[in-house]
C-alpha cells in the first residue's frame, strides 16, 4: 500500500506521526484509525466563534488547531483554552481544507490563490495564482504541492517556494483534492473524469469516465483507488491503467470522500446513507441511514467511525450502528480531529469545538 | 449609492385569499379566515424607464411546456434531452427559428447575466445542474462571455449540496450571497421592503447586491414545488424570496403572509426589469413537504420543463399541475383552510401529505399578477404544450 503519506524524511522535522497534516489525517485517507475509539463527549472543554462558516476539516499539529472559514480567515488555535494564536485574511472565502508541510500552513482561496502561511507567526510566505477558486486542499509530497482548481487546471508548485512546476488542462472545474502517491496523482475533475497525471509533469497517464462530475477526494488501497461521482456510484479503479475493477450503486450524488481501514472503504451519499464496501469486490458489508444528505467524509478511530452531517456521529465500524450522536457540528463538507481523547471539529455555524 | 437616487414608495398590498376571484376557491364557512396583510413599504431603485424585458416581458401570457418521458431517468437527468427540450421550448416562446435567436431577443452578448437558481431542497429536488449547464452552453453561443455569467442564490451552503461548484463549466462565476442567516453584507442597505408583519426585531428586508447593483439581466430556473408557506414556490418566490434577505419573517405558524409580499419583492426596481426569462425545471415535481423535504415518496418525477418571460402565469400553470397532482394522491388543496390540517410537528409535516405547517399562500400569485406582473387568469393563459418523445 502506498501510504501516501507527506510526512517526508528531511523535509518536515516538525511534523509527527500524531499530527493531523491534511483532510482525513494523511495523504492516504486513514482518517486516523489507530485513534482511540472515544466515547460520547462529556462536555465541550472549549468553544471557539470564528465568525462565519466553515465549510472545510481543520488540521492539527502540535497543540496549534489551523481552521479555515467562508469569512476569509485561516485560525490557529491554541488547543490547550481554545484561545486564538493569530489568524491570517485571505482575500476571499475559504472552503479549502489547509495542508500542513514543513512550517507552513497551505489552503486554496476562493481568490484563485493558494497562500503559504508560516504555522508559527501567521506571516505570509508565499502565494500562488491561478484562474479559479481553489476550494480543493493542496497535497504535499516529495517538495512539491499538487492542487486543483476551478479553472480547470491542476497545478503544481514547490512547496517551499511556491514556485510554478507545471499546469495541466483537465477539462472541467477540480474540487477534489487530489492523492499523492509516490510518482503520481490521482483526481476526480467536474467532467466526470478520474484522471492520473505524472506528478513529475503533469502529463495525463490515464483518464476514466464516469456518468457525471466529480467533486469527491479518492483513497488508495494497494492499487486500488476508490472515489465517489455525483452519477450516483462509488468506483473502484485499477490505479495502473484506470480499468474499472467494479462500481457501486448509491441513491444519490456521491460527493462525500471515502475513509480506508483495511479492506473496507466507508463513504457517505447524498441518499442519507453511509456504505462500508469490500475494497476488493465491492461488497456491501453494511449500509445505514446517518442523516437526511451525507456530503462529508468520514474519519475512522479504532472500531468508530465519526461523521459530521447535520450534527456529530459516531457508528461502530463493524456493522455502521450508532454508538452516540451529539447535536452539534453540523457540517457540510467538515470531518472531525481525533488527538488523544479530544475530538476537535468546525461547523456550519461557524463554531469550532474541542469535546471530549 | 445614496438615498438621492433611491425613491420611496408605499406599495398597496392586493388582499388576501378571501378578496380574491377567478383561480381562487371561495372559503368555505367553518374554514379560517386569514389575518389581513400590513402596507409594505418600498424604498427601491428609480428608473429612468421600465425595461420592456422584464416582468412580466416580451410575452405575457405565454408559457411553452416542453415534455419528454427520457428527460429524467432513475433519478437521473438527461443532458441531451434537456438540450433539446430547452431549445424547442425557446424557439416557440420567441418564434424564432433558433436557441441563439430565442436567447437574443432577451439577451445582449455584452449583458452581465445572472442566473437564479433553486438550490433549496438539494439534492433532491433543485435546478438541475443539467439544465443550468444547457443555459450557460446557450449564452455562451449567442456571445456572452464566462466571466459575465453569474449563477447565484442567497445561500452559499445550498448550492454546496447540489454540487454546482463542480458540476458547472469554468470560467462562470458562483455567488452564495449569504454566508449565516445573520450576514447582511451581500445586500443593498438603499434597497428594501420595510413592513412589520408579527412585531419582529427586524422590519427590513433588503435586496442582494448582485441584482441591485452587478447583474444587467437575469434568467431565473425555479424549481417545481410545494411550499408550506406559500403553496407553491415557482419563479415569483424564487426571485423574490431569492433576492431579498430576512424573508422567513413573513411566515409565523401557522400564518403567512407570503401574499402579498413575495408579489411586492418581485415589483422592486431594479429586479422587476432585470428578469427577462424564467425557465422552470420541471424534471421533478415536489408535490408536498416543499421546499425542503428529502422524502422521495413526495417527489414526482416529471420531465417537463416551461419556458416563459411572465412569471405569474408560469406559476399559474406551476399551481394547477400541483393541485392535479396533490388530488391524485388524495392529498388536501393547497387552499387548505381548516385548521385541523394544521401541525406544529415539523416530522408529521414531512410524513404526512394531510398536514401542514401554515395556511399556505397560493395567492400570492394572483396578486403579483393583479401588481402587474403577469397574467394570473387561467383562461388568459396562452399555454402551449409541446411534447418530444
Amino acid at each position: 500500500m502506498d501510504k501516501g503519506n507527506n510526512i517526508a524524511v528531511g523535509e518536515m522535522p516538525t511534523i509527527t506521526e500524531n499530527d493531523w497534516v491534511t483532510l482525513l489525517k494523511d495523504n492516504a485517507r486513514t482518517g486516523g484509525q489507530p485513534a482511540p475509539a472515544l466515547p460520547a463527549p462529556g462536555k465541550t472543554r472549549w468553544q471557539m466563534r470564528v465568525g462565519s462558516s466553515i465549510r472545510s476539516a481543520p488540521v492539527l499539529r502540535g497543540e496549534t488547531l489551523y481552521v479555515t472559514t467562508m469569512g476569509g480567515l485561516l485560525h490557529a488555535i491554541h488547543t490547550d483554552n481554545g484561545r486564538q494564536k493569530w489568524k491570517f485574511k485571505a482575500g476571499g472565502a475559504v472552503h479549502s481544507t489547509p495542508a500542513l508541510s514543513g512550517d507552513l500552513v497551505l489552503f486554496g482561496c476562493d481568490d484563485g490563490k493558494v497562500y503559504a502561511v508560516n504555522g508559527e507567526s501567521g506571516a505570509k510566505v508565499w502565494e500562488a495564482a491561478t484562474d479559479g477558486e481553489v476550494w480543493a486542499s493542496p497535497v504535499v509530497r516529495e517538495g512539491a504541492a499538487f492542487f486543483g482548481s476551478s479553472d480547470g487546471y491542476m497545478y503544481s508548485v514547490e512547496a517551499s517556494t511556491g514556485k510554478k512546476r507545471w499546469k495541466q488542462g483537465l477539462g472541467g472545474r477540480i474540487i477534489s483534492t487530489a492523492y499523492a502517491a509516490e510518482k503520481r496523482n490521482y483526481v476526480g475533475c467536474g467532467d466526470g473524469h478520474v484522471h492520473c497525471l505524472d506528478a513529475a509533469t503533469g502529463k495525463i497517464l490515464w483518464s476514466t469516465l464516469t456518468g457525471n462530475g466529480i467533486d469527491s477526494s479518492p483513497a488508495m488501497v494497494g492499487d486500488t483507488l476508490v472515489i465517489g461521482s455525483e452519477d450516483f456510484f462509488v468506483y473502484a479503479l485499477d490505479a495502473n491503467n484506470g480499468a474499472m475493477r467494479w462500481k457501486y450503486e448509491t441513491g444519490l450524488g456521491v460527493s462525500s470522500s471515502p475513509a480506508v481501514l483495511g479492506e473496507v472503504a466507508v463513504i457517505g451519499s447524498k441518499d442519507g446513507y453511509l456504505y462500508a464496501l469490500e475494497i476488493g469486490t465491492g461488497k456491501l458489508r453494511w449500509k445505514v441511514r446517518a442523516g437526511e444528505v451525507i456530503t462529508a467524509p468520514p474519519v475512522f478511530g479504532d472500531s468508530l467511525i465519526y461523521l459530521q452531517s447535520w450534527g456529530l456521529l459516531a457508528l461502530s465500524a463493524e456493522n455502521g450502528n450508532v454508538v452516540w450522536r451529539a447535536g452539534l457540528g453540523g457540517a457540510v463538507q467538515g470531518a472531525p480531529v481525533i488527538a488523544g481523547r479530544t475530538l476537535y471539529l468546525g461547523s456550519n455555524s461557524g463554531d469550532v469545538y474541542a469535546l471530549e | 449609492m445614496g438615498m438621492d437616487r433611491r425613491t420611496f414608495v408605499k406599495r398597496t398590498c392586493m388582499g388576501t385569499a378571501g378578496l380574491l376571484v377567478g383561480n381562487v376557491p371561495t372559503l368555505a364557512s367553518d374554514e379560517v379566515v386569514l389575518p389581513k396583510a400590513p402596507p409594505i413599504d418600498v424604498h427601491e431603485a428609480p428608473l429612468s424607464k421600465r425595461s420592456t424585458l422584464g416582468m412580466p416581458g416580451l410575452f405575457p401570457g405565454r408559457v411553452v411546456e416542453v415534455a419528454d418521458a427520457r428527460a429524467i431517468a432513475g433519478n437521473r437527468v438527461s443532458q441531451p434531452i434537456v438540450h433539446d427540450m430547452l431549445e424547442r421550448g425557446l424557439k416557440e416562446l420567441a418564434g424564432e427559428k433558433s436557441a441563439e435567436a430565442a436567447y437574443a431577443k432577451f439577451i445582449d452578448p455584452k449583458d452581465v447575466v445572472g442566473i437564479k437558481i433553486n438550490p433549496s431542497g438539494a439534492p433532491a429536488c433543485c435546478s438541475s445542474p443539467e439544465l443550468v449547464r444547457e443555459i450557460i452552453f446557450g449564452l455562451r453561443s449567442m456571445g456572452v462571455p464566462a466571466k459575465n455569467i453569474v449563477v447565484y442564490d442567497r445561500f452559499g451552503y445550498e448550492m454546496d449540496l447540489g454540487s454546482y461548484q463542480t458540476l458547472l463549466p469554468p470560467g462562470i462565476r458562483m455567488v452564495g450571497v449569504q454566508d449565516g442567516t445573520l450576514d447582511a453584507s451581500g445586500y443593498d442597505a438603499n434597497v428594501y421592503c420595510q413592513v412589520d408583519f408579527f412585531g419582529e426585531w427586524e422590519t427590513r428586508s433588503y435586496m442582494a447586491s448582485i441584482v441591485a447593483n452587478e447583474v444587467d439581466k437575469i434568467i431565473n430556473v425555479p424549481t417545481l414545488k410545494d411550499h408550506s408557506a406559500s403553496g407553491v414556490t415557482g419563479c415569483l418566490k424564487n426571485v423574490g424570496y431569492g433576492t431579498f434577505n430576512n424573508v422567513a419573517r413573513s411566515h409565523q405558524a401557522p400564518y403567512s403572509f407570503t401574499d402579498p409580499l413575495i408579489g411586492v419583492m418581485c415589483s422592486v426596481e431594479p429586479l422587476r426589469s432585470k428578469v427577462v426569462l424564467n425557465i422552470m425545471d420541471g424534471m421533478r415535481m415536489v408535490w408536498h413537504g416543499g421546499p425542503l423535504t428529502q422524502n422521495q415518496d413526495f417527489i414526482y418525477t416529471l420531465g417537463v420543463l416551461l419556458v416563459s418571460t411572465d412569471p405569474v402565469a408560469m406559476d399559474t400553470i406551476e399551481l394547477e399541475a400541483i393541485e392535479k397532482k396533490r388530488r391524485e394522491e388524495g392529498a388536501p388543496s393547497v387552499w387548505e383552510r381548516n385548521p385541523k390540517s394544521i401541525t406544529t410537528d415539523g416530522r408529521a409535516f414531512f410524513k404526512d401529505a394531510s398536514k401542514n405547517l401554515y395556511y399556505r399562500q397560493p395567492s400570492h400569485i394572483a396578486a403579483a399578477g393583479k401588481m402587474g406582473l403577469g397574467v394570473w387568469d387561467l383562461k388568459q393563459i396562452d399555454h402551449r404544450k409541446l411534447r418530444i418523445s
